[in-house]
């Protein structure tokens, strides 16, 4: 009895190991999504921006619910990991997104206080995040303030 | 004291090191790309709109405060322009001034000619107008001293030699021009024609100026005789031959709009003046003629004062074979003098450069002199009236030898 029972475990773990030999095994290490330069674009009439160059379109109407003020222009930069982050003159806050198949899930909303003239650098792989109006400077992850 | 100083001075600069690093924190790398990029489209604009060397010079030092502002920004525009980098931009914009440059050179060099042409142009017309008035003011003396025959007579050479000095002038003028356009290339003809647009004078003008005078002198006949208007004549066919060799190139070189026209223009005014010294010339070598005794028939064109003088010398040569009288030669010698001390020496050169009779015109009229000469000069009689003494004579030793022999 205990034979069978032993067969047919061994069985399971072979399939098992064969399922994830059949699955995709490449995977490309280190890779550098930073942007250099924030990108800094003006939504349309349906609140969607549209960033040609780094090529991503989206809708920011939820972001602009929940800060409660209009946005004439958004800043959006992507650092090293390849998380965006995104905010607007007038909000509290920065919203860091992961991107995933056909959405950006939020990964960390990072409370700031209110931005006058926020910007986005590139330093050394992390955020920065300028605000001009106070002179006020932030390190960003996509785990929050640094 | 000195330690007092020591800590100030630390302190400061250390305010300052935050004060610069604030400064730099507070940068926006967007901004910087943005201000450079403004600032890098404001500079093309002031290259492709730059009409000077003075904005030339000031643009290369432009161009290289703009490269030290942004030289340390040299890697944040790379990316920020991919797939231009700050070195390309900086580059095109220097290539962009050298062709400005370029272009301003040649336009520049464009208005120097320009300038030279009115100044030059505007010499000339003072010249003409100069003469003119000098001409002028010797046909009022002229009409004002009719009466006065002396007087009249000296005022008329003067006015000549007046007239003479214009012409000369103007063959001058006309050579600089031949000289100039009869070889003038293609790049040169579009140089002046796009310099011709901003002439306020141009050769063609001035061209037009002169012959109207000669117009007006023509028509005017202030005591001028056969011999002026030969050479005006001469003066004409000159101008009529110049402008037959540059004529097309000028009018494209400053008409280049109405180039057909512009020459056109000029031809009919050249007509109109040797109508003008024609309706002259005619009456006056009659005149000069039959004050010589020699009375031509009646003649109105080249062609026919040509067929004139034949006729007259072939008349004369008749009448010379069949009389051989003493009044036939004195025509014949009479015509002659004229033909050649007057005719031949004083006008023969006019005669020529006016088309009026050519070379082998006046060749076969010298031809036919001589036939006249031959047949006009009186025939001897020594010969006959010896060979009648002859006869004579051997008629009486005959009749003596008879009268011996009976």
């Amino acid at each position: 009895m205990a034979k069978p029972k032993l067969t047919t475990l061994s069985l399971c773990v072979a399939l098992l190991f064969g399922a994830a030999a059949c699955g995709p095994s490449l995977v490309l290490e280190d890779v550098d999504y930073s942007q250099p330069i924030e990108s800094v674009i003006a939504p349309d009439d349906n609140l969607e921006v549209h960033d040609q160059r780094y090529a991503v379109k989206f809708n920011i109407g939820p972001i602009i619910e929940e800060e409660g003020v209009p946005a004439e222009e958004v800043r959006l930069i992507r650092n090293r990991a390849g998380y965006y982050f995104l905010t607007a003159s007038g909000f509290n806050n920065v919203y860091v997104f992961e991107s995933a198949e056909s959405e950006l899930k939020l990964e960390t909303k990072i409370e700031i206080g209110e931005l006058s003239q926020p910007a986005f650098n590139l330093r050394d792989g992390n955020i920065e995040l300028v605000d001009l109006g106070t002179g006020e400077t932030y390190t960003l992850t996509h785990e929050g303030l640094r | 004291m000195k330690k007092f100083m020591t800590s100030t001075i630390s302190t400061l600069a250390a305010l300052l090191f935050v004060a610069s690093t604030t400064v730099v924190a507070q940068q926006s790398d967007h901004q910087v790309q943005q201000d450079f990029r403004a600032d890098y489209q404001e500079l093309v604009q002031k290259v492709d709109e730059a009409s000077s060397s003075d904005e030339v010079a000031s643009l290369v030092d432009e161009i290289s405060e703009l490269e030290a502002e942004y030289s340390g920004y040299a890697d944040l525009l790379d990316q920020a322009l991919y797939p231009d980098t700050f070195e390309q931009r900086i580059g095109d914009l220097q290539s962009r001034l050298s062709v400005t440059q370029d272009n301003i050179a040649v336009i520049e060099d464009l208005n120097e000619r320009i300038a030279e042409l009115e100044a030059e142009i505007e010499e000339l017309r003072s010249q003409l107008s100069e003469m003119d008035e000098d001409s002028d003011a010797l046909r009022e003396r002229m009409e004002r001293s009719a009466a006065n025959e002396r007087r009249l007579s000296g005022l008329v050479s003067q006015y000549r030699e007046s007239l003479e000095n214009r012409d000369a002038f103007v063959s001058e003028l006309l050579d600089d021009l031949m000289r100039r356009y009869e070889a003038m290339d293609a790049e040169t003809q579009s140089e002046i024609a796009e310099a011709a647009e901003s002439l306020e004078d141009d050769p063609l003008a001035l061209l037009e100026t002169i012959i109207s005078e000669y117009i007006n002198l023509a028509d005017r006949d202030a005591g001028l005789e056969a011999a002026d208007f030969l050479r005006m004549r001469a003066q004409h066919g000159y101008f009529d031959t110049i402008w037959d060799k540059i004529g097309e190139r000028m009018a494209s070189a400053y008409a280049p709009d109405r180039p057909v026209q512009a020459e056109q223009e000029i031809t009919d005014l050249l007509s109109a003046w040797e109508a003008s010294v024609n309706n002259k010339l005619w009456g006056a070598l009659s005149s000069a003629f039959n004050q010589n005794g020699i009375e031509l028939p009646e003649f109105t064109s080249d062609d026919t004062f040509n067929n004139a003088l034949n006729a007259f010398v072939d008349d004369a040569i008749a009448v010379a074979q069949e009389q051989n009288e003493e009044a036939d030669y004195e025509l014949y010698r009479s015509f002659s003098d004229y033909w050649n001390n007057t005719v031949k020496a004083q006008w023969g050169e006019h005669l020529i450069a006016g088309n009026v009779l050519s070379q082998s015109d006046i060749a076969a009229i010298d031809v036919k002199l001589g036939d006249w000469g031959q047949h006009a000069a009186p025939t001897s009689n020594l010969m006959f009236i010896l060979f009648l003494i002859s006869l004579a004579v051997i008629i009486g030793l005959i009749v003596l030898l008879v009268t011996k022999k009976n």
